[in-house]
């Protein structure tokens, strides 16, 4: 059964990232007063990419994109969706902080061999960016583990089906306003839209990618979204949820164990879309910070609600 | 509009995805540049089409000329064209391009684009109106369908012509030739 999650899950991943990609153009459409493409048009731009002739700079410039997708969906198989988590027994939350690095390194490894200036200022916002949310972000889950007494997130997800959501858990509380402070810059929408800004760097890493590269390149933007988000699901608004609970328990001594992985998998997917819409909204308020700023910003508050988080949780304890 | 058809995507999805996903490339050669604001923005919507603005010629496959090209830009335009992958589609636009409207006594513009890059179609007007835009659009859909939009088959056929041209403006040009030159005579699309 885990083997056929594995082939699936992916599947689903890149589905509903798809689809959350439409969605964010046709919503900004309508936030702008416009009618906005159709929720298809990533997929259309997809096929359009496969279509064309496309250059390459190198070997790494090919296998660089193939290393993030490969991490990418390494991440998803690891995060927990509903009921299903395909590689629960072995890693847990530290994996994936090390895993979810993979994927920008794979473009910087593949924007590097074409030696495009732009692509080079894009990497290294990325990183200068990644090293601004990761601070906020270690002291997040260490306040969570240490909450928790757990590092795996399989039992995170079951801790708040029997306790509640982390969000709403008292002690846990200043750790989960600080995650939605960084969630902008994790999925690098706009006020930290820095890494790829069209019209300051030419979409920086993209800077270099067309035809099948830019294809591919739309579908690690999908996987990533997606892992953003699940994310934060997962470690604050309980996963699946807690209200599924009696039902499963009915349909599981009923002997209903597929439907119970579709309907959690459903909730799972309301949540994200709830979580991503706040997310748009966000986005298509704000202007784009610069670099600096968002360092500045970054180390600044969401940091400092996460150390008191932290402090929080080791005084009070469970 | 027949991006619903789904039997069309099933028998050339390459052709229905080049329609329906134009992006054009960020370059504004001359005044023209002025209308596209409008029309890619609230006002007009150039997004229900698929048409959007990218910022590099790698992921575009639409190039619009927009306004007077001189002989410094058209240095610009030519890399840019050869840096966009295949299918791609040029547009002129405004009078200025077509025949160099109202520079046609210049010393320092082009008269005649489609000597130095194909174009497959054009918009005329001084300046035309964002509404334009739309019809060369949904005019560039049949020509796509009829495979008659196909300025990049010429250019690579007749690369020797364009070349040829290229340098006789410019002397000797600083990049390679995009294709091999063969021996046999190029010949005037």
């Amino acid at each position: 059964m885990n083997i056929i999650w594995m082939i699936f899950l992916p599947i689903i991943a890149f589905i509903i990232g798809i689809f959350f990609l439409g969605l964010s153009r046709k919503i900004m459409a309508r936030i702008h007063w416009r009618y906005g493409p159709p929720v298809t048009q990533p997929i259309i731009d997809i096929i359009r990419s496969f279509s064309q002739r496309s250059v390459s700079h190198g070997i790494l410039f090919n296998l660089g994109i193939v290393f993030s997708i490969a991490g990418s969906i390494v991440v998803v198989l690891f995060l927990p969706f509903g009921k299903i988590c395909p590689l629960s027994g072995s890693g847990g939350l530290l994996v994936i902080l090390y895993l979810m690095l993979l994927a920008p390194l794979g473009i910087a490894l593949s924007g590097g061999e074409a030696a495009n200036p732009n692509i080079s200022i894009g990497i290294s916002r990325k990183f200068i960016l990644a090293l601004g949310y990761e601070i906020p972000m270690l002291f997040i889950l260490l306040s969570l583990m240490t909450y928790y007494k757990t590092i795996s997130i399989v039992e995170i997800v079951e801790a708040q089906q029997n306790m509640g959501w982390s969000i709403i858990s008292l002690p846990l509380l200043l750790s989960g306003i600080s995650y939605l402070l960084v969630l902008p810059a994790i999925m690098g929408i706009r006020p930290f839209e820095v890494v790829g800004a069209p019209q300051e760097i030419s979409s920086g890493p993209m800077a270099e990618y067309g035809g099948q590269f830019l294809a591919l390149a739309t579908v690690e933007h999908a996987f990533s979204l997606f892992i953003g988000i699940a994310l934060f699901v997962n470690l604050f608004l309980g996963g699946s949820g807690d209200i599924l609970v009696p039902v499963e328990n009915f349909l599981t001594s009923a002997g209903l164990g597929c439907i119970v992985s579709f309907l959690t998998g459903l909730a799972f997917s309301l949540k994200m879309l709830v979580v991503f819409v706040i997310c748009l909204f966000i986005n298509a308020v704000y202007p784009r910070l610069r670099i600096e700023q968002a360092i500045r910003y970054l180390w600044r508050w969401p940091t400092l609600f996460a150390f008191a988080g932290l402090v929080i949780v080791l005084i009070v304890g469970r | 509009m027949d991006r619903n058809q789904l039997i069309k995507w099933i028998k050339a999805p390459g052709k229905m995805g080049q329609k329906y996903s134009l992006h054009v490339v960020y370059f504004c050669t001359g005044c023209g540049i002025i209308e596209i604001p409008p029309s890619i923005t609230a006002r007009w919507d150039a997004e229900r089409f698929g048409v959007m603005p990218v910022a590099t010629p790698r992921q575009a496959n639409l190039f619009l000329i927009t306004g007077y090209v001189s002989v410094k830009t058209l240095k610009s335009i030519i890399r840019t064209y050869e840096q966009m992958p295949e299918p791609k589609f040029t547009v002129g636009f405004g009078s200025c391009p077509i025949n160099g409207g109202m520079y046609w006594d210049s010393y320092n513009t082009i008269k005649h684009l489609d000597k130095y890059i194909p174009v497959d179609g054009w918009i005329a007007g001084c300046m035309p109106r964002p509404e334009a835009v739309f019809v060369a659009v949904t005019h560039l859909w049949t020509l796509i369908d009829k495979d008659m939009a196909d300025g990049y088959k010429k250019y690579r056929k007749n690369y020797k012509y364009y070349r040829a041209n290229q340098e006789k403006l410019y002397g000797k040009m600083e990049w390679p030739p995009l294709f091999p030159i063969e021996d046999k005579k190029g010949s005037s699309p």
